[in-house]
């Protein structure tokens, strides 16, 4: 400031001192901004209605097609499903997603709230296992859920919505053994209209495995975003 | 005033009627509801599940995979509701003869009645229960079952969707000889053993979770954007206060 004195006007040193601290923190905040995580991946939006990939089950002949409200009331008989892989039940321990970077340890159990909606881990670090579903690798939707960020950054699932089709999902188990799932599709739903009986139903036959997380705008007024993205995996071996 | 009674005896016909319209129409219960069936306390099956129940009005799908149980022998397995019962599979408390298994009726306080038979073909009632020869034989100790349709009350669609239903599969080889047989009878049916009814795996029908979850504080939504735009314009201010100053120095000079 004193080689500014020197020129002996008042308005020219204003005039400095102001531009330093525009450039202070002009150049600060694009800085933040700049180093700040990108917000994250959107899978596109999907309508709440059935997957266009059927799961396969058993054959046509012996599947039962009778729909509700579509004529009169004969149970049809059971088939003889052909079910995929299963595996003895056992509680997941860690979660490995070599394709989005996630290799999470210390999966924590997450219980159903008086609602009956699904809470999020309180740890914003930690992924949470649906723990009155099946684990995962036994027939059944297990559910695993984790944030996309916190308050600050990027947490668990910050790059969930990047998955893709064919991407492998491992599971490791109490029991020492791993799930394998390989991702059939990866969706985004609105909170207001979430498909929960695709979600968390009937997997027809299969040890499936699902990957909750949120998506879309974040709503300020509520502190939550506005939709989840939920990625749907089926057990290889 | 033949007339007027034929009204009359319409109308009250009708007013009778909306009851159970109403009745009908609120207890449509749809839902998806899924139990992990586990071993029955005593009994020491080592055996596990899951069943999944998809109730539409007043039919209900079902399907159902279950491993580790006797292999090759008829597993009667059933949905169970009792509108006193617990609605939860049994304990070791239950086990009201103190002799150390539990059977079926001991499970009743717990679980309550059968309502629902999963047999593989035919009738579903309660009353084939015990149709040994139409339930699931676990080849290799699995089952894997599968039956759409069922008709099932409003009361019963209404308990499963509410959680208040149990899937008990039954068929327990106590003495480990890979059939069912023994003195001790049944207590369904005096000419089965009680090995082939005691309950084997056990699990309550829960409702799915209800929507999506809270998972993100927005830590990384799209505010960055603000951030970067407010931090250019104020560069662009300090470009402009600059000019001002050096233009200023250069007069001075």
């Amino acid at each position: 400031m004193a080689h500014l004195t020197r020129f002996g006007d008042r308005r020219g040193s204003i005039a400095a001192a102001v531009t330093v601290l525009l450039l202070l923190l002009g150049g600060g905040l694009v800085a933040k901004a700049l180093t700040r995580p990108e917000a994250p991946a959107q899978p596109p939006a999907a309508e709440a209605v059935a997957p266009t990939t059927a799961p396969p089950v058993a054959p046509q002949a012996t599947t039962p097609t009778t729909r509700p409200g579509a004529g009169p009331a004969k149970p049809s008989s059971a088939s003889s499903p052909d079910f995929g892989p299963i595996m003895e039940p056992s509680p997941p321990v860690s979660l490995d997603i070599p394709s989005i970077g996630v290799g999470t340890k210390g999966i924590v159990d997450l219980a159903l709230d008086k609602d009956g909606k699904l809470q999020a881990p309180t740890d914003f670090a930690k992924a949470g296992w649906y723990a009155a579903g099946p684990t995962p690798g036994e027939f059944g939707p297990a559910v695993i859920g984790a944030h996309v960020d916190s308050k600050s950054g990027p947490a668990v699932f910050y790059r969930l919505g990047a998955l893709r089709k064919g991407a492998q999902v491992s599971v490791h188990r109490k029991d020492g053994s791993t799930a394998r799932f390989v991702v059939d599709r990866v969706a985004r739903y609105s909170k207001a209209d979430f498909p929960t009986a695709m979600v968390y139903g009937d997997t027809k036959g299969r040890a499936e495995l699902r990957l909750i997380t949120c998506g879309g705008a974040f709503d300020h007024a509520t502190g939550h975003y506005v939709d989840n993205i939920v990625a749907f995996a089926h057990l290889t071996s | 005033m033949r007339t007027t009674s034929k009204i009359a005896a319409v109308a009250l016909g009708t007013t009778a009627l909306v009851p159970f319209l109403g009745a009908g129409v609120a207890q449509a219960a749809d839902g998806s509801t899924m139990a992990t069936l586990r071993p029955v306390a005593l009994n020491g099956v080592p055996a596990n599940g899951t069943a999944m129940v998809t109730v539409t009005g007043n039919r209900i799908n079902v399907t159902m995979a279950a491993s580790g149980l006797l292999p090759d022998n008829p597993h009667a397995a059933h949905i169970h509701f009792g509108a006193s019962a617990r609605h939860e599979c049994p304990t070791a408390s239950d086990d009201t003869s103190g002799d150390g298994t539990l059977n079926t009726t001991e499970g009743g306080p717990a679980y309550g009645d059968i309502v629902v038979s999963l047999t593989k073909t035919g009738d579903t009632s309660p009353k084939s229960g015990l149709a040994v020869d139409r339930f699931d034989t676990a080849p290799g100790g699995k089952i894997q079952y599968e039956r759409g349709s069922i008709n099932v009350s409003s009361d019963v669609a209404q308990a499963i969707v509410d959680g208040k239903s149990v899937v008990v599969v039954h068929g327990v080889d106590h003495n480990n000889d890979g059939k069912y047989d023994g003195n001790t009878k049944s207590d369904l049916d005096p000419s089965l053993p009680t090995e082939a009814t005691d309950p084997a795996i056990c699990g309550v029908l829960a409702a799915a979770p209800a929507g999506g979850m809270d998972t993100g504080a927005g830590g990384t939504s799209d505010s960055s954007t603000g951030m970067l735009a407010l931090g250019g314009g104020l560069l662009l201010a300090a470009a402009g206060t600059g000019t001002f100053t050096a233009r200023k120095a250069r007069n001075r000079a």
